[in-house]
């Protein structure tokens, strides 16, 4: 059903002219029947009691003008650098916009003025090196801004300014490597912060001062050395944590105390070779039940006396432990190559 | 034939944002994923493609979703292949068990 409107339908040889346009009506019948409508741009259109739900991809054109009942939006897979001025004009009740791999090198900063309700914005796989500011000023109805996969080198507190209902943030895949201070401060219903697969080497220590309900933190395949005691403080009820995938040698021997819930852990494929006592102290049982896991494999452990304190944590949570077979110690020779778990257990 | 354990770490990382795997769990953004969705508001792009999902729909849809259905909501996570072969693994497990009791079900039904 969802091609129809792209195809015309095909006289097969022999059927007169007259009776396959006859069936050609027919059909257009019946798909208004079951609330489809053939939009004069070849867009799919779908109403409902909600409203309208508009989606565009080549060779559809760009719609010049909405329903004034559009709920969603989509305009994908498009070659634009830009997007046409008034694309949003009339479509107040727009509540879903998917613009994502389109190629857009810039916004315009009044381009989101036309639509308040706006809660959901996908920007995925385009070229955006910035933000204009202002460009949220009507957007305080917004929950999910994904900027994931465009080209952002840096990041201004200003471009985000005016997102008060701000709860999903996805800057993965750009070129981050630095975070400005106080990025998150007036986010305080932020509960998922996506900054996977960037260049980012250090983390500025207030970075997670301000949302009041951080979830899930998304810090994976970047470039972090340290993870310090600070940087976790503020979020005691964050329940993921994903840092697989960076360089990270040295872990604050506090970096995780506080955490009340962590459900899931992963510090799979870095660079640490020991872990400081105490660091697992708060996580996961005796105090709370890891309701996913943890994943420590990928690193280089030396399976000393130094591991004694992750040898007896270990013992404790093994059925949550991801890559068992792949968390191996790299030295001293006398265990080189045998897995954690077995180390753990000869104790 | 992918690894099942590796699935369930990428279900973790990249799913479950907005997908949950709960036996008669509520919906989240997206639709529970453990015997598809009874009483998600698909999107009407998503219901009239009419798919059965199977371990080679899903290896296509998980590449670029918003290309195999248009009109879809999901939001693009990246997926690499083998990944997506994991993935899969373990949706094939965690489902397996309601699919086979839809089956019986399916059967008594007149």
């Amino acid at each position: 059903m969802s091609s129809w409107s792209r195809q015309r339908p095909k006289s097969p040889g022999g059927i007169q002219p007259h009776v396959s346009r006859t069936l050609f009506l027919l059909l257009l019948l019946a798909a208004s029947a079951w609330g489809v409508t053939l939009s004069p741009k070849d867009c799919q259109v779908f109403r409902s009691d909600h409203g309208s739900s508009i989606s565009c991809q080549p060779p559809a054109e760009i719609p010049s003008y909405l329903p004034a009942d559009t709920v969603h939006l989509a305009v994908e897979f498009f070659n634009l650098t830009h997007l046409p001025a008034n694309l949003l004009q009339g479509a107040s009740k727009l509540q879903e916009l998917h613009l994502s791999s389109n190629g857009l090198e810039s916004l315009s900063p009044e381009f989101l003025q036309p639509v308040p309700q706006l809660r959901v914005l996908d920007l995925t796989r385009n070229a955006l090196t910035g933000l204009p500011p202002g460009l949220f000023q009507a957007s305080a109805a917004l929950d999910t801004l994904v900027l994931k996969e465009n080209q952002l080198e840096v990041l201004e507190v200003s471009w985000l300014h005016g997102l008060k209902a701000l709860g999903h943030l996805d800057l993965s895949g750009n070129r981050l490597r630095k975070l400005p201070p106080g990025l998150l401060a007036n986010f305080t219903l932020l509960r998922t912060l996506d900054l996977g697969e960037n260049q980012l080497e250090t983390l500025p220590p207030d970075l997670l001062r301000g949302p009041l309900q951080l979830e899930r933190l998304h810090l994976e395949g970047n470039k972090l050395q340290v993870l310090g005691k600070d940087l976790l403080l503020p979020q005691p009820d964050l329940r993921y944590l994903f840092l697989n995938g960076n360089k990270l040698a040295r872990v604050a021997a506090g970096a995780f105390q506080g955490l009340r819930q962590l459900d899931m852990l992963d510090l799979s494929n870095n660079s640490l070779a020991s872990v400081p006592e105490g660091l697992w102290a708060s996580l996961g049982q005796p105090n709370w039940d890891m309701r996913d896991g943890f994943d420590i494999s990928g690193n280089p452990w030396i399976c000393d006396q130094n591991l004694s304190d992750l040898y007896r944590w270990l013992q404790a949570q093994k059925d949550k432990m991801f890559s068992q077979n792949d968390t191996r110690c790299a030295g001293p020779e006398a265990v080189k190559g045998q897995t954690l778990l077995a180390v753990a257990k000869s104790q | 034939m992918g690894d099942v354990e590796k699935g369930k770490k990428i279900f973790v990382q990249k799913c479950v944002q907005c997908h949950i795997m709960e036996k008669g769990g509520k919906h989240k953004t997206g639709p529970n994923l453990h015997g598809q969705a009874v009483g998600f508001s698909y999107t009407d792009a998503n219901k009239n493609k009419g798919i059965t999902w199977g371990e080679d729909t899903l290896m296509v849809y998980l590449e670029t979703p918003k290309k195999y259905i248009l009109g879809t909501k999901m939001i693009f996570a990246c997926i690499k292949k083998v990944e997506r072969a994991d993935l899969i693994a373990y949706l094939k497990k965690a489902t397996n068990e309601l699919a086979t009791a839809l089956f019986i079900t399916k059967q008594n039904v007149p």
